[in-house]
């Protein structure tokens, strides 16, 4: 497929998965707070932090955080924004993802400059996030079931997986820049429940829980290794991690680049650990080597598919017959 | 990022009475123009009856309603076109009115035969400007007018484009005088638009009224992405693939017609592209793919010829592919459009197509063209600046409504503007006398009323010529406005061709 059009795709669906992301770690730390008197600023910065925006100048309180982070149109990474260039990177491809997907897309779009989503924000905060969630949820349906699954579809996933790999560990990392109020507080039920919302931030309170575990472990950890190493939940690192493994693997097509090379790489490392390795070698130091080795995959994907250098074809066709058979390759 | 305008989404607070009456009840034909639902005595035309009487049912506050939902339908969609006014883009909706525009069968074969007498002629035209100059030397057209064209690419000469086509696909812009004949205002042979919206007005008009559609019968519109893609393969250069592979080239997303663009991309089932994913080695066109480079045998340019090639015209534009026109005139690929055709656009040679029909053709012109003042020729010249105030002014190579003088409606400042814009380069301007357009139902504010229409039906050719069973009505919304333009705020309607017999 042309290269710029796999682009699209592939930043469509990293801005919608960043989208759904920012909702679930905005909801889960505004319902948190009802729970645990924090210090406001302690709170809510982090959520900028991970966004990697260490200069946020105003008071970081609830209602600015959230405001920023869901509408601030000049904030890339508000939701709003998310949406709008997921938005946009669909209108620029239309003609390759399905109709269905495209109206779905661009409803949302226009639902979110509505003042029907201001007026769900202001009503019902916790059902406004929901419903963010649901648009990347339900547009991943319809592109599933009406987009054929080929090359554009993988890039799709690429995408997805990408951005939900590197943001599952930034949410984690949460917990890093979240101070607790005292160190004493750690492994209390402060501590314990900071992990349940980041469980809950991810869905995976309920897979969590289903597990079975075969020795008592420190609820901290076992949450960190549920959503680092898992093989199964769908948001884990190492299943993210294995659905772009699939997804590159389709793209290259049998010819395996610096891309597959990468993922490979990080597959391994993460294989070739337990929580207990990831723990002592630091959590925030392990999330963040995941986070620069995603970006790092993030560049190969640019350099070997989208910007390539322009290369002659190797065997310029001499007769109109092998003119045929290139083109049908 | 873009925000949404979408102001035709409020019903209109129209009284209780309005709400409750037929939809025809009260409706008041122009006082001269040729109404295309009603005759002079205020009944329907034959063909009309059937509609008339199926959407009379309606109450106006229902059909308001239906209105409503089409309008969402297109925002929804996201059928929209773009102003970009400032850093955010306005999307605006192009209005639709749901007041179809009905064109008998006989009246559409008449129509079709004149359009297809008129392509082959303009082709023929072209062919021979770029080659013999048969008849610019036998002085049926003033050499110097074809040559000083801007239209004309002195590049073009003595080459033939591959399948000898140059007007793949013409969009005639026709208008209907106050007698009730088809007159001929313009052809745009360069790279036309509004075929989509003929395609997105029908699909809306069966989701909101389907029930009309199995009472009447109604000729589809909806083969056209498959005639087109027909007709581009049709003329793929000797060498091309089996399938040829056929790209739509698009200036980009910022363009205003880039709906359109993806759309028929889309429904003809081939590539998008813009400039920067092609490039040309060894006079051969190739993409850039994510698994290398392949080649393109034909290429549909929705891109003007001083942006195809910075290597050959304008050495500016980013748009563009370098090193496509050499590929073009090694033969290597097609273009569609072909290169130059815009001599054939040009509003001063327009006036002469009708001697290019009966040179080339031997044939009596079937479709009239508006009688045209050509202001390059002193008496008509003369004729135009004493009469300013009751003439259309164009200059030739505008389209859209721009750069345009509306005599009867103009302030004597805009009347000198044009004197002395027509005395400085007369080459540049034509006028015709103001023709009363003819009106067609359309809803507005106080309930159905007459607005004025034209029409452009589309015309596609690569071995063969077929036109597409319909078009694009577009009517004036502002009252006594003769202007239909979308750029000047202009809507479309349904046309609906009718099956023999009906």
């Amino acid at each position: 497929m042309i290269s710029r059009v796999a682009e699209h795709c592939y930043w469509m669906a990293r801005y919608l998965e960043r989208a759904e992301n920012t909702a679930r770690v905005l909801e889960v730390n505004h319902t948190l707070l009802l729970d645990f008197h924090v210090p406001m600023d302690q709170q809510w910065r982090p959520l900028l932090i991970i966004s990697g925006i260490h200069d946020f100048k105003p008071e970081a309180t609830d209602e600015i955080v959230q405001g920023y982070m869901t509408w601030d149109a000049d904030n890339p990474f508000s939701i709003i924004s998310s949406l709008s260039w997921a938005r946009e990177n669909a209108r620029i491809i239309r003609e390759v993802i399905s109709a269905e997907m495209w109206e779905r897309m661009n409803y949302y779009h226009l639902w979110m400059n509505s003042s029907n989503a201001r007026g769900l924000y202001e009503g019902n905060r916790s059902e406004f996030y929901a419903q963010v969630r649901r648009i990347n949820q339900l547009l991943h349906g319809i592109c599933d079931a009406t987009v054929s699954h080929g090359e554009a579809w993988e890039f799709f996933r690429l995408g997805t997986y990408l951005e939900r790999a590197t943001q599952t560990a930034r949410i984690m990392d949460v917990k890093y820049h979240t101070l607790l109020p005292t160190v004493d507080d750690v492994g209390t039920p402060v501590d314990n429940a900071h992990w349940v919302a980041i469980l809950m931030s991810c869905s995976g309170y309920e897979p969590f829980h289903k597990k079975p575990r075969l020795m008592p472990i420190d609820p901290g950890m076992a949450v960190a290794e549920f959503l680092i190493f898992d093989r199964e939940f769908p948001r884990s690192i190492r299943r993210s991690l294995g659905e772009v493994h699939t997804a590159s693997a389709a793209i290259a097509a049998g010819s395996p680049n610096e891309v597959d090379r990468l993922i490979d790489h990080l597959t391994a490392w993460l294989d070739g650990k337990a929580i207990q390795d990831v723990v002592g070698f630091g959590l925030h130091e392990s999330l963040t080597y995941v986070v620069n080795t995603v970006a790092e995959i993030g560049n190969a994907v640019h350099k070997v598919y989208f910007d390539a250098p322009v290369v002659p074809p190797k065997q310029l066709p001499s007769e109109s017959t092998q003119t045929q058979k290139q083109t049908q390759n | 990022m873009a925000t949404l305008v979408s102001s035709g989404l409020s019903v209109g607070s129209s009284g209780a009475g309005i709400q409750s009456s037929k939809l025809f009840d009260g409706y008041r034909a122009h006082g001269t123009a040729w109404d295309e639902l009603f005759t002079r005595t205020a009944d329907p035309h034959a063909h009309c009856a059937a509609l008339v009487e199926r959407l009379g049912r309606f109450q106006a506050g229902e059909f308001q309603h239906r209105r409503t939902s089409a309008d969402l339908a297109f925002v929804n969609q996201g059928i929209t076109f773009s102003v970009y006014s400032d850093r955010r883009g306005i999307e605006k909706i192009f209005p639709f009115d749901l007041i179809p525009r009905p064109i008998p069968a006989k009246e559409w074969y008449a129509l079709e035969t004149g359009l297809v007498q008129r392509i082959k002629a303009i082709n023929l035209f072209l062919d021979d400007v770029y080659h013999d100059q048969r008849i610019l030397n036998e002085n049926v057209i003033p050499k110097a007018l074809v040559l000083g064209s801007k239209g004309f690419r002195k590049e073009m000469i003595g080459f033939v484009p591959p399948g000898g086509q140059y007007v793949h696909i013409c969009g005639t812009d026709l208008i209907r005088d106050a007698a009730g004949q088809f007159l001929v205002l313009e052809d745009n042979g360069r790279t036309p638009s509004g075929v989509s919206y003929v395609l997105e007005n029908r699909a809306v008009m069966k989701k909101v009224f389907p029930q009309l559609f199995q009472d009447i019968r109604v000729r589809r519109v909806e083969d056209y992405p498959f005639k087109l893609r027909e007709a581009l393969a049709s003329v793929a250069p000797d060498g091309a693939g089996s399938p040829p592979c056929i790209v739509l080239l698009s200036p980009g997303p910022y363009n205003s017609a880039y709906f359109e663009h993806s759309f028929l991309a889309r429904h003809m089932g081939i590539e998008l592209v813009l400039g920067p994913d092609l490039f040309v080695h060894d006079d051969t066109v190739y993409l850039k793919t994510t698994r290398g480079p392949q080649k393109v045998d034909v290429i549909y340019r929705r891109l003007d010829d001083d942006f195809l090639d910075p290597e050959t015209f304008r050495p500016d534009s980013l748009l563009g592919v370098p090193g496509l026109f050499r590929a073009y005139r090694a033969g290597n690929v097609t273009l569609a459009n072909a290169v130059g055709t815009g001599v054939a656009d040009d509003k001063a040679v327009y006036p002469y197509v009708e001697d290019m029909i009966r040179f080339y053709l031997s044939e009596e012109p079937i479709l009239k063209n508006v009688p045209t003042y050509i202001c390059d020729r002193p008496k008509d010249r003369a004729y135009v600046l004493e009469h300013l105030g009751e003439l259309v002014v164009k200059a030739v190579n505008e389209s859209g409504g721009y750069g345009m003088l509306m005599g009867p409606s103009s302030t004597k400042a805009q009347q000198n503007e044009f004197r002395d814009k027509v005395k400085a380069d007369p080459r540049n301007y034509i006028a015709q006398p103001v023709v009363t357009l003819s009106t067609c139902p359309t809803w507005t504010e106080e309930g159905l009323a007459p607005r004025h229409v034209d029409f452009r039906p589309y015309i596609v050719s690569g071995k063969n010529v077929w036109v597409l069973p319909g078009g694009l009505t577009r009517t004036a919304l502002v009252k006594g406005s003769l202007v239909v333009n979308s750029s000047q705020g202009g809507g479309s309607k349904d046309t609906w061709v009718m099956e023999n017999g009906k």
